[in-house]
């Protein structure tokens, strides 16, 4: 500790020595040669796997040829964006796209909330972390697993599911295959992997909170779901419009994995979103060029819905991202 | 403490008890549905293929055997696809792990000049980027088809991560690594023999975060890997998985429904929980550090 604060001491002085702010800064930059080395590899592999990717957007502009490589393709202008909003593909993967992240958003977002603020409430600290190590498994497991499971649960003729829906007198449900019910099966197995691990960030939230606040509360006469209301819903809302911003910067995202593993050729007509159906034609029918024009259409929009709802929330609270 | 919730206790209104009980019920309930899949998972490998066809598994297996389980030991193809799925989760994770620190450490540190720039890119890159087919185009440029090398490289390291891991180094008291810098040690020293040693929960952590990752891995094997012989553990199984599921769509489609399958039902159901029984083994230790991981992100982010 002593050593410490004679150091703190021995620096002060240094500093206030050179005068000259380049000076400083020369000094800096020399005695950081060890971080260069450091970062250098890393700032090599942003620049070629990152921003390089970035520049080769410009095959969205081009007919590109794998053989004569971007710079030798052939400029085309707009021609495959023309292509792609003319294509009733288009608007199919659009609509699937908006609207399974809006139903992601409206029946998967709030539960985690929802869970965390229950999870709080229990008194019994072993039965919480045994409810928790259940919820956070999923997690940690694949979509080809998750997906192969259900699957299986869910197959018409030996599913378990639809074993309890014969026994209690129904009709077997094509889950798979039909339409409404895969969206609902898409919908529930999100809740599934990711509803508890969701919980984590509004936990760790409400374990900052003062608990002298809840000790104010009760002598004023508060009961449980009055401090609820009125300070832990408060105290993590922040985080809440945090996370809420984060996901509406993927509204156009659906995880490839999801869908691909989930998916089948009966229900193409809901479950085509752009991961995959850039991965059909682009990789699986080489088609680079328009497919590419799907990439960007999809990542600018997502920018702008991300920098959107983020001057909204500025406007409407104090959180934002930047 | 106990005298204090005996008078909570007191406190309480019937609505609050209620609430608590049914709060404990909701919470089972919800728990049993997400451990529920694993369960009957599990009871169908142990069962006969006639008594998984016939529905008579729930909980329990039927007819218990460990034919599957023999049948996965003597599949040549699996077996090799865990191999491979090996070798590219230890090697990656490595590399991820020497990455993230590498990144993680300058950028931590208060005097580095050219921090806030490369902090900067670091960000860009978490919302926007160029997308599936140029990052395949400059793969397939850079010759790293069918190699995991050319995976390793192309998932260097998680922001998310490295931001951790940088987070935990600022923490970290300043006057430790200032003296051992009056004492005339550079920075590689500082970090190795400093560092390092102070953050081992945070590498423990992050380890098994990307351990995870790797051995999940699918997208990356399913677009970048079409050698056969280094099909990873999740690109097998999907076609195992897949091959069943095409094969019930044309038992479907013919109305031949009730004639037995060829894949066997136990068979899937026990390569889906060898292909997860790493992660369950390293499920404790996950826990056990990655709420703390996971707190030490979100309060900086």
């Amino acid at each position: 500790m002593k050593e410490g604060i004679s150091v703190m001491q021995h620096n002060s002085v240094a500093r206030i020595v050179p005068p000259d702010k380049r000076d400083r800064l020369w000094r800096d930059i020399k005695r950081a040669k060890y971080l260069y080395i450091m970062i250098a590899p890393i700032v090599v592999y942003l620049i070629v796997f990152k921003y390089l990717p970035m520049g080769g957007i410009v095959i969205a502009f081009k007919d590109f040829k794998l053989g004569r490589g971007i710079l030798g393709s052939e400029w085309v202008g707009l021609k495959n964006f023309h292509e792609l909003f003319r294509s009733p593909d288009f608007k199919l993967i659009l609509r699937n796209s908006i609207m399974l992240n809006v139903y992601l958003v409206v029946f998967t977002f709030p539960i985690p909330v929802i869970l965390a603020l229950l999870l709080n409430e229990l008194r019994a600290p072993r039965f919480k972390r045994v409810i928790q190590s259940i919820l956070y498994l999923p997690h940690f497991l694949s979509w080809v697993v998750l997906s192969g499971i259900l699957i299986a649960m869910l197959s018409p003729s030996s599913g378990v599911v639809n074993r309890i829906i014969m026994f209690l007198g129904g009709e077997p449900i094509y889950f798979m295959a039909d339409k409404t019910w895969w969206v609902i099966t898409f919908v529930a197995s999100s809740v599934w992997k990711e509803a508890g691990w969701g919980t984590i960030i509004f936990l760790a939230a409400i374990s900052g909170i003062d608990m002298e606040q809840y000790e104010a509360a009760r002598i004023d006469g508060a009961n449980r779901f009055q401090q609820v209301w009125h300070i832990t819903l408060p105290a993590i809302l922040p985080t809440v419009s945090i996370m809420l911003i984060l996901r509406m910067g993927s509204m156009m995202d659906v995880g490839f994995e999801h869908v691909y593993t989930l998916q089948n050729s009966y229900v193409r007509s809901v479950s085509d979103v752009f991961s995959v159906y850039v991965f059909r034609i682009g990789i699986e029918r080489l088609r680079f060029s328009y497919t590419s024009a799907i990439g960007l259409f999809q990542s600018v929009v997502n920018l702008i819905i991300l920098l959107g709802t983020n001057f909204l929330a500025k406007k409407v609270s104090e959180t934002s991202l930047f | 403490m106990s005298s204090l919730s005996k008078r909570r206790k007191i406190q309480q209104s019937t609505g609050e008890r209620i609430f608590d009980v049914a709060n404990v019920i909701f919470l089972s309930l919800f728990a049993f549905a997400a451990l529920y899949p694993f369960l009957n998972t599990i009871a169908n490998s142990l069962s006969s293929n006639r008594a998984i066809l016939a529905g008579e598994v729930y909980l329990w297996p039927i007819e218990i055997n460990i034919e599957a389980y023999n049948q996965i030991w003597m599949d040549p193809y699996l077996f090799k696809a865990m191999r491979n799925t090996v070798v590219l989760t230890v090697f990656g994770t490595i590399i991820n792990m020497t990455a993230t620190i590498l990144a993680a450490y300058p950028l931590s540190r208060p005097q580095f000049p050219g921090k806030k720039v490369i902090m900067v890119m670091i960000t860009i890159t978490m919302f926007f980027g160029g997308g599936l087919i140029p990052t395949f185009v400059l793969m397939n440029t850079l010759g790293l088809m069918n190699k995991y090398s050319g995976l390793w490289i192309l998932s260097l390291f998680s922001t998310y991560n490295m931001i951790v891991m940088r987070t935990f180094f600022q923490s970290l008291p300043a006057e430790l690594e200032e003296s051992a810098a009056i004492e005339g040690a550079n920075d590689i020293v500082i970090l190795v023999k400093i560092m390092l040693p102070l953050s081992m929960p945070v590498l423990a952590t992050l380890t098994l975060f990307y351990a995870v990752g790797w051995w999940n891995s699918y997208m990356g094997p399913l677009l970048y890997i079409s050698d056969p012989e280094k099909v990873t553990l999740m690109l097998k199984l999907r076609q195992l998985l897949w091959a069943a599921q095409t094969a019930l769509q044309q038992i479907n489609e013919e109305g031949l429904m009730n004639k037995p399958r060829v894949t066997e039902e136990a068979f899937k159901a026990a390569a889906v929980l060898v292909s997860t029984i790493p992660i369950i083994l390293v499920y404790p230790f996950l826990q056990k550090y990655f709420v703390k991981g996971v707190m030490v992100g979100a309060l900086k982010g």
